[in-house]
């Protein structure tokens, strides 16, 4: 084979072949390139750029592993960091390390997770201890009131950004409403919170109870407040302790409400009305029992009451107690209580059961026959 | 007068003068030790430990395999040279092309060896946690578990391990690896030395990485650019391969899925790449003076 | 002897001029060379270190192309691979694959010479007798002595049963038992009716198989032409007698002096070459229990 180039000097015509062919190469393969590297992108492969802040987070050789394919393997290696640095307590090293993790592998739902946990209980707990050691020092103050806040909103910041690339997730829903529920003590934004997480499909149903129940926290939506917590009851099928004490809060404060603000002819005609449901007779009774201070009188409706279909069984406990105050109905009462301890103990609160036994001291009940919650 | 035996025969004996090579044995060893280290490391949950094995174990991987297809092809020639025995093949009826497509074919099987020699580790690593995992959550469940959730135990805990999808990283690693050692070769055609060749073959593969990013920059529509920076940014794009197409462990361990076309048209570019780079390393050692 | 009309090796005209890269100066390996080597001859080419005449070697088989001028072999150009279907090369001080066995390195070779198995088994066995390799076939080549390198390594030229063999400084840096080894394969070649191309700048040995000689010095063939004709000294003539008395000897003097022009230059013990000398001690002292070299 022989060529008719015989020159292999730098500027040969061979090397302008050579030259030419790649050039020529390369733009034959670029459109396909692109188009390949568009669909990886749409998959999901291409979750991280080497943008400037990027630069500034890693070391250089990390980001040189990153660019270079090493993403996960850089990811990992920082995970690892950051868990010493928890071990030795350096929460800024954490917060670091942490956000160099998730944003090299922005879509794995655990590395977020874990940089929330590690800022929002983690290191508040540890300051919380340290603010307790300075008791009422400067310091203790300092950390107390700028410290801790800070960061409870650095993991609400995190969870926020995983949000971006995992906006379905409602882990990360749920645990900014978690922080704003345990931490905080914000249940209006709690509840907002879990109000987002409940909508996503694979939300569990304790999600949408969590938000039912903050709702019951808030100040001034109280109806709000009841008509999720009444759905709730009504509907879900499954009747939690805490939607159950909720419910009779929300309900009885209804009622006092009206029991306090309206007229008792008003309360009498609505109570009395066909269409009467057993929350107008709960606060006719309410009124009865407060205003009126009419024992017998409120015995006689919560008894109404209890006959309604749709009324929750705590008013029975409510009506059992009412009972037993008055020396006439006060075994019949007790013989309720003992039946409700039995088919209903939910009904009965620690408050209750404590007044079991007072009653059943008084009463003399021997120790045997008592009801045994 | 093409003669696939006699590129055969090449291959063969590059492949048998690599293996004998100290540098593989320590790589090997080494990427063997860190993707077995993972049964050290702690993790919180499971998905978490899974994963990390997944991302050390390709990285590893990758990383060695890389290497070695650039620093085990740099020397190829050279060697031949520098021992003299290219002169005994060269002056038998063997043409230039053979020689190269001989030398080629054997590192590319002996990268092909080491990554399955590696995967193999690694899905035996991977197959003991997963294992492990369960047992430790059978375990550590307060009640008496059902068939039913050892069963969705098992599901969700092996759908994060061994799975066939794996495979496809394992194929797009020897991909790259194979497209580094086909510039490898070119450059060692023209090269002075083994250093020389080795440093601006990790030049081209690093740059080889950004090189989609100097692309976006030519496409790009913004006003700032001049047409000089816009033309070198086209030219780097043009001229350097793309390595970037090539990580898709990254997306792989998150969970994300490759099509088939994708990984066709993957295969299909590796191909190209490999052709481009014997032929241009023929032209230039076609007549090379020896 | 095989006596074709095609020469073994034709080479007309060659002139290389390496340029230094990045540098105006050039410098000129070969300048015009043309020389010829018909088939079955034995052509030694001669001259000191950095005369050309590796380049010119490299030019006929390939590896480097000429800057002006052709070589051919056996009428084929060097350029074409085709050429070196006929050529079996031996390189200055080769290094072979080391791991390899002897039997294992002639079996590569003739796979690249297009052998099949079965040929390439018969072959070895034929070539490693040649060569005195026998022994050595299993052994690795790591191990061989420089002598079992130079000698496998012609089997390896040999192994594609070439017409034509190029041997680079066949005896530099062999002691003189595997240096004589090496004279008498090539004589042995010579006898098969194998063209041979040396360069040495050995010149004794040289002297012992080469049919034509050319001196080749700053890339220009100063001299040329059979070796008899080249060293003969024409005007003079040698006798070598055994047994002869003193009487004879001047016997023999007498008669020189009756002779108009000729004259009696020397009379004496031929003196044996220190090589013979060496040859002989070392054969005495195998004989007595010593080992292959």
């Amino acid at each position: 084979m022989n060529f008719p180039l015989k020159n292999t000097s730098l500027f040969s015509g061979r090397w302008l072949l050579v030259c030419l062919i790649l050039i020529v190469a390369g733009s034959l393969r670029i459109p396909v390139e692109r188009d390949m590297e568009l669909e990886f992108k749409e998959q999901g492969f291409r979750d991280w750029s080497p943008g400037l802040s990027s630069r500034d987070q890693l070391t250089q050789a990390a980001f040189v592993g990153a660019l270079g394919g090493f993403r996960s393997l850089v990811a990992s290696v920082y995970h690892l960091k950051a868990h010493n640095s928890f071990v030795k307590k350096n929460w800024g090293e954490v917060e670091r390390y942490r956000t160099v993790t998730a944003s090299l592998q922005p879509k794995f739902w655990s590395y977020w997770d874990l940089a929330v946990w590690d800022m929002a209980w983690n290191a508040f707990g540890y300051y919380r201890g340290e603010a307790e050691d300075y008791g009422d020092d400067f310091k203790g103050w300092q950390i107390e009131n700028i410290v801790m806040p800070t960061y409870l909103q650095k993991g609400i910041a995190f969870a926020k950004r995983g949000l971006e690339w995992l906006p379905d997730d409602y882990r990360l829903l749920k645990v900014i409403a978690d922080i704003y529920d345990q931490k905080m003590g914000n249940a209006g934004k709690a509840a907002e919170w879990y109000l987002k997480a409940s909508r996503i499909p694979d939300a569990p149903s304790h999600v949408y109870r969590a938000y039912a129940h903050q709702l019951t926290l808030c100040e001034g939506r109280e109806e709000e407040a009841y008509r999720v917590n009444e759905d709730l009851y009504r509907n879900s099928g499954d009747i939690t302790l805490t939607l159950l004490r909720d419910l009779e809060r929300l309900e009885d404060g209804i009622a006092r409400r009206a029991a306090s603000d309206m007229p008792f002819d008003r309360l009498m005609s609505a109570a009395q009305a066909e269409s009467a449901g057993y929350l107008e007779m709960a606060s006719l009774a309410m009124h009865l029992l407060e205003v009126k201070k009419d024992l017998p009188a409120a015995t006689d409706v919560y008894e109404k009451v209890t006959g309604h279909p749709r009324a929750p069984s705590f008013y029975r406990r409510k009506l059992a107690f009412l009972m037993v105050e008055d020396p006439k109905k006060a075994v019949r009462g007790y013989q309720m209580l003992k039946e409700l301890a039995l088919s209903d103990p939910a009904t009965l609160r620690r408050e209750d059961i404590t007044r079991i036994g007072q009653l059943e001291s008084r009463l003399g009940i021997p120790e045997a026959k008592r009801i045994k919650p | 007068m093409f003669s696939p035996l006699r590129i055969w025969a090449i291959a063969r004996n590059t492949f048998t003068q690599l293996v004998r090579m100290k540098v593989f044995y320590f790589m090997l060893i080494f990427s063997a030790l860190i993707i077995g280290a993972n049964l050290l490391f702690l993790s919180f949950t499971f998905e978490q430990e899974l994963k990390i094995l997944k991302d050390v174990s390709f990285g590893a991987m990758s990383l060695f395999s890389s290497i070695f297809a650039i620093v085990g092809t740099a020397l190829l020639i050279p060697k031949d040279i520098e021992d003299r025995t290219l002169y005994t093949i060269l002056t038998k009826p063997v043409p230039r092309i053979e020689y190269l497509l001989g030398k080629l074919l054997g590192i590319l099987l002996l990268i092909a060896v080491s990554i399955l020699l590696m995967s193999l580790l690694f899905f035996t690593v991977l197959y003991i946690r997963q294992h492990g995992i369960l047992a430790e959550r059978i375990a550590s469940f307060p009640r008496q578990v059902s068939e039913a959730q050892i069963e969705s135990f098992r599901e969700d805990i092996f759908s994060r391990g061994l799975q066939p999808e794996l495979l496809l990283g394992i194929v797009a690693v020897f991909l790259k690896a194979a497209v580094a050692a086909a510039v490898a070769l070119f450059v060692s055609t023209f090269a002075s030395s083994t250093l020389f060749t080795i440093i601006v073959s990790l030049v081209v593969y690093f740059i080889g990485h950004a090189q989609s990013l100097a692309l976006d920059y030519y496409f790009s529509m913004g006003e700032m650019h001049s047409a000089a920076q816009r033309f070198f940014a086209g030219l780097i794009g043009v001229v350097f391969p793309n390595f970037q197409l090539f990580n898709v462990t990254d997306g792989l361990t998150s969970g994300e899925v490759i099509s088939t076309s994708l990984m066709a048209r993957l295969l299909g570019l590796t191909a190209f790449y490999l052709t481009i780079y014997s032929m241009v390393s023929w032209l230039v050692f076609a007549k090379k003076e020896l | 002897m095989a006596n074709s009309s095609t020469p073994a090796v034709q080479i007309e005209g060659l002139t290389k001029v390496f340029r230094l890269p990045f540098k105006k100066e050039q410098v000129v390996a070969v300048d015009n060379l043309s020389l010829k080597v018909g088939a079955g001859e034995v052509y030694g080419l001669i001259g000191p270190n950095g005369s050309g005449k590796s380049t010119t070697m490299k030019v006929l088989l390939g590896l480097i192309s000429p800057s002006a001028g052709k070589a051919s072999i056996f009428g084929l150009d060097s350029g074409d691979t085709a050429s070196r279907g006929s050529v079996g090369f031996l390189p200055e001080n080769p290094y072979f694959y080391k791991y390899l066995t002897g039997s294992e390195t002639l079996a590569f070779y003739g796979k690249l010479c297009g052998l099949s198995r079965r040929k390439i088994r018969v072959r070895s066995e034929e070539l490693l007798e040649m060569v005195d390799l026998t022994g050595a076939r299993d052994r690795r080549l790591g191990g061989y002595s420089k002598g079992m390198l130079q000698r496998i390594g012609l089997a390896q030229a040999l192994v594609g049963d070439p017409r034509l063999v190029v041997l680079d400084e066949p005896t530099a840096g062999v002691d003189p038992a595997g240096s004589r080894k090496i004279r008498d394969l090539v004589l042995e070649l010579k006898h098969r009716g194998i063209s041979v191309i040396l360069s040495s700048h050995l010149l004794e040995q040289v002297q012992e198989v080469c049919d034509e000689v050319g001196i080749i010095f700053r890339g220009k063939l100063v001299r040329e032409g059979k070796l008899d004709e080249l060293i003969a000294i024409e005007d003079q003539s040698e006798i070598v007698l055994q047994n002869a008395t003193p009487q004879l000897l001047e016997r023999i003097a007498a008669l020189v002096g009756e002779e108009e022009g000729a004259q009696l230059l020397r009379c004496g013990n031929p003196r044996t070459t220190l090589e013979r000398l060496f040859l002989q001690e070392i054969n005495k002292g195998s004989r007595q229990g010593g080992e292959d070299a």
